[in-house]
């Protein structure tokens, strides 16, 4: 069978798999765009600056009452800075700030990046831990991982002018005033690579949290995401 | 908030006022239908490809366009690439680096080892370049004919001091380099981030 139909199927069988084993909870569906500028600097350095914002359309519980309707949940300012350290590898740390509800929560973040050009599509490894500060919460740990792919829709690898697929899979592990969670999330995108400058995505991003508890959350986000390198 | 706000648009002025653009070489490959390739290169594949799962694909560089057809037989990856009227250009095959005879190998690495403190070779292929009707025999009957000039090309991971980098090198049949080149990742932004 043809790689890419085995990852295809594979993930297929992980979003329904996932979705099956998570239901009877609460739900919320909203959007999610983002805006990426990415610059390399000198000596193998490189910044990618991120504008995220939240906004849900609509909660509730899962096959029961709607609760709530439009709401602004909150935006995200990110930098992070990285260093070439392999030939396909690279280690980065940063600094986001969240605006939630008029507070501000400050996070610090720490990464490892793999990129592997296999034969008809590229898979990326992301190891993340991150830290959590606000005025109004604990402190709150997580550790990432997430394993991407992009799928070229015409030929061997995506060039300027091409489509392409995005399959994201990740599991953070976060832990907050002794109290321990799993989110697991599943972002399959179809993207254009308009040119070597600018790519744009869209998609789903499922996002399926307190996978051990009895009350599990699931958020459905329509992304729209665009890249910039400047 | 206004304090920060200004504090995250100075960062970012500072970050980016000193950036760097990275030279990207044109190179553009993209899958073609049959019925797009010229009659000549199906005729020419039709003849020697023994019902193989085959792809075409149409390159564009800064040379000019290619119209290639890729297959596997007997697990080595081949690459068969015409002109944009069909004529057929070369013929690549992937073949083990161990399976090469040892004085080639040799002369290959001796230039690896002068060029780079470290290395791995990442993947051999044997290019032919002849006469229609030489290669044509090559491919259909493993049958190299001494009118064919062979060629080496490698994909080495190469350490230059504190760089790590991907290059591809051609060697002559007698493990003499011809050209080497640095290859060029594409962006992968938006897989890290």
């Amino acid at each position: 069978m043809n790689t890419k139909i085995k990852f295809l199927t594979f993930f297929s069988v992980l979003v329904l798999g996932t979705d099956k084993v998570l239901s009877q909870s609460t739900y919320q569906w909203g959007i999610l765009p983002s805006l990426n500028l990415n610059s390399k600097l000198k000596k193998d350095w490189s910044l990618n600056t991120k504008l995220e914002s939240r906004q849900i359309f609509q909660s509730g519980e899962v096959n029961g009452e709607v609760e709530g309707n439009y709401k602004y949940v909150q935006t995200d300012v990110s930098l992070i800075a990285a260093k070439k350290v392999g030939l396909n590898s690279r280690v980065g740390g940063g600094y986001l700030v969240r605006l939630k509800e008029g507070e501000l929560f400050h996070r610090f973040i720490q990464q490892y990046n793999v990129v592997q050009k296999l034969s008809g599509f590229r898979l990326a490894h992301r190891f993340v831990t991150d830290q959590t500060f606000s005025a109004s919460e604990k402190p709150e740990f997580r550790v990432r991982y997430r394993v991407s792919s992009e799928i070229p829709l015409n030929g061997e690898s995506v060039d300027p002018g091409e489509w392409y697929l995005k399959l994201n899979n990740e599991y953070l592990y976060s832990t907050q005033a002794s109290e321990s969670d799993l989110e697991i999330r599943v972002v399959p995108l179809l993207g254009y690579d308009i040119s070597e400058n600018l790519k744009w995505e869209t998609g789903l991003d499922y996002r399926a949290s307190s996978v051990f508890k009895t009350n599990k959350q699931h958020s459905y986000w329509v992304t729209l995401n665009f890249y910039i390198e400047i | 908030m206004n304090r920060l706000t200004s504090t995250v648009l100075l960062i970012l002025f500072c970050a980016y006022s000193g950036t760097l653009s990275a030279q990207a070489k044109f190179e553009k490959e993209s899958r073609i239908k049959s019925k797009d390739v010229p009659a000549a290169a199906i005729r020419f594949i039709d003849a020697v490809n023994d019902k193989c799962k085959l792809k075409w694909y149409k390159e564009e560089s800064l040379t000019g366009q290619s119209i290639e057809a890729k297959f596997r037989r007997n697990d080595a990856k081949y690459s068969v690439e015409f002109d944009i009227l069909g004529k057929v250009a070369d013929i690549e095959v992937t073949v083990d680096w161990e399976g090469l005879n040892d004085q080639l190998r040799n002369e290959m690495h001796s230039q690896l080892k002068s060029d780079c403190i470290d290395h791995q070779i990442v993947k051999v292929q044997k290019q032919y370049t002849g006469s229609e009707s030489d290669l044509w025999s090559m491919l259909k009957s493993d049958t190299v004919s001494p009118s064919l000039t062979v060629k080496y090309e490698l994909v080495v991971k190469c350490s230059r001091q504190k760089e790590v980098n991907l290059f591809e090198y051609l060697f002559n049949d007698s493990g003499k380099v011809i050209s080497a080149s640095k290859i060029i990742f594409k962006n992968s932004s938006h897989l890290e981030y």
